[in-house]
């Protein structure tokens, strides 16, 4: 059956993509009182959190219910309509949306909130149907119902997702062989020191850790062989493929949009279309001189990217951000980073050897990262240092029996 | 009818420095969970202390103002109403009514409280 929905009175806005950016988006637009119409387009349903997918979803303690971001109602209640169709086209001169039901909706402004879908490996086997990725809720059940003790499981690339799974699945009874080309994963995100740290758990929690190149992959039976340049392989009953994602660009794309991997938008999220938002892992934003600054693919960004769509739709004051943050669970600790952890003059507090907290500094004594592990408010507190630009006593920083809450005040 | 919980004296004014809490515990308060009593900008407010997220307690969280935040994944919530100010968390927080009796903080374990916070009593 086809048909069109009218766009409300008040101008309506079409999002497509349920992640964390187009919910918020859709949640922000109510807060600040916009009154037209809303509609979140998904493929999925009711839009859901996704950082449990690899921790307490997968491990079972947290059930489907809780990974909603609202009760259902709260979509009744906010009269803000779901559509759990897939966009194919879109025209963004005529506002019109085309979705894979056959159905066309029109929209003053749409929001693509598409996020990524995940990276391939370009090697022989790469593409084997039977491989595993971790992007959605349905990827989290077909890896938790594979998940029993004595499963073997293969695990390319040991960033976020893969170490998080890693964790999981030993837990869970499964052996895991954990395989990335880099020695010390996650330096940019929470600095040297910290990165070695968590990178030591692997191997402390039984995982059999390799540092190499895959080369390819191949299915016998039902086996697998994961093929390392070292001359190793791997053989697992599932290989979880964790390299990545790439951002969902097509229908932009196909829709005239600029794109230069992600969609280009301008700091209010706008992109090269004047009714077209983009928000989230999707998202790239263009500075007025042209930079282009890398995507964040981290859970507040893409929260905040939809909280700035939502004021600029609804013609507010845009919202100010703060430094960067992300967070990572495993092995039963908690790490979190804040700003930027790649320059700066490193600064570590330990706790009897062991490094707690990590910062970075710049010459004129202004912090511009910090990361914790079990840190408590720790982070906040440094993200209040760092946005305010605070100066902070190096000394003080590096000694562990002074809260970083009392220095940020 | 629900059995009335009796009002417990938790602290002394003073006892809790600003922007911290202190909690209380389920078995103690008589409600079975754990709340926390926190003072901020000199006002006291209680909320149960687990943050609706996730298991985290707020006490542990950065307070400031009329909000804290929890320690672990940055939910917002509203001293005054128990509100969910921000994602993860989308359910707020239970409040509990804190009464001040001269130098004497007392928590009213269960009892609700919207908006206000401190009652002083005469």
């Amino acid at each position: 059956m086809s048909g069109t929905v009218a766009p409300g009175a008040g101008g309506n806005v079409v999002i497509v993509g349920g992640g964390l950016a187009g919910f918020t988006t859709a949640q922000d637009l109510r807060k600040h009182g916009f009154d037209g119409r809303v509609t979140i387009v998904d493929p999925e349903g009711i839009p859901y959190d996704r950082p449990p997918l690899s921790k307490e979803y997968l491990d079972g303690s947290l059930p489907a219910a809780k990974l909603s971001f609202v009760p259902d109602d709260w979509y009744r209640d906010n009269a803000v309509e779901l559509i759990t169709d897939r966009v194919v086209a879109l025209n963004p001169d005529e506002g019109l949306l085309e979705l894979g039901g056959g159905r066309t909706v029109s929209a003053a402004t749409t929001v693509l909130a598409l996020g990524g879908r995940p990276r391939t490996l370009p090697i022989p086997g790469g593409d084997l149907p039977g491989l595993l990725t971790l992007r959605t809720k349905d990827d989290a059940d077909r890896l938790r119902d594979l998940l029993v003790p004595g499963l073997r499981l293969a695990i390319i690339g040991a960033g976020l997702i893969g170490a998080e799974v890693a964790a999981t699945a030993v837990k869970d009874g499964a052996t895991v062989t954990l395989i990335d080309p880099v020695p010390v994963p996650l330096v940019p995100l929470v600095g040297a020191e910290l990165a070695v740290r968590l990178h030591a758990m692997h191997a402390a929690h039984g995982v059999d850790v390799r540092c190499a190149m895959t080369t390819g992959i191949s299915l016998a039976g039902e086996e697998y062989t994961v093929t390392l340049n070292d001359g190793s392989s791997v053989v697992a009953d599932a290989v979880l493929v964790a390299v990545g994602i790439v951002p969902e660009t097509n229908l932009a794309e196909a829709a005239g949009l600029a794109t230069d991997q992600g969609i280009i938008v301008d700091p209010t999220q706008r992109t090269t279309h004047p009714g077209v938002y983009a928000a989230g892992d999707v998202a790239r934003i263009r500075l007025a001189d042209g930079t282009l600054i890398r995507r964040h693919e981290h859970w507040e960004s893409a929260m905040n990217a939809g909280r700035t769509v939502a004021a600029a739709i609804a013609g507010v004051p845009l919202p100010a951000h703060g430094a960067s943050w992300m967070w990572s669970d495993r092995y039963g600790v908690h790490v979190e980073s804040v700003g930027d952890l790649v320059n700066g003059t490193p600064i570590v507090r330990s706790v009897d050897g062991v490094p707690v907290a990590a910062f970075r500094m710049e010459a004129d004594g202004r912090m511009i990262g910090a990361a914790t592990i079990d840190g408590g408010t720790a982070v906040r507190a440094a993200r209040r240092i760092i946005d305010r630009g605070l100066v902070i006593d190096p000394l003080k920083l590096a000694d562990p029996s002074i809260e970083l809450k009392k220095l940020a005040r | 009818m629900s059995t009335q919980i009796e009002p417990i004296k938790v602290a002394d004014v003073g006892d809790i420095e600003d922007e911290e809490a202190l909690v209380v515990d389920g078995a103690a308060n008589g409600t079975g969970r754990d709340i926390a009593v926190f003072f901020s900008d000199g006002q006291y407010y209680a909320l149960d202390d687990t943050c609706t997220h996730e298991e985290a307690s707020l006490a542990d969280g950065w307070i400031e103002g009329e909000e804290v935040e929890c320690p672990i994944h940055s939910a917002r919530f509203s001293l005054c109403t128990g509100a969910a100010l921000c994602l993860p968390a989308s359910i707020p927080a239970r409040t509990h009514k804190v009464e001040l009796r001269g130098d004497e903080i007392w928590l009213h374990p269960g009892v609700p409280v919207e908006g206000a916070v401190t009652e002083v009593t005469a």
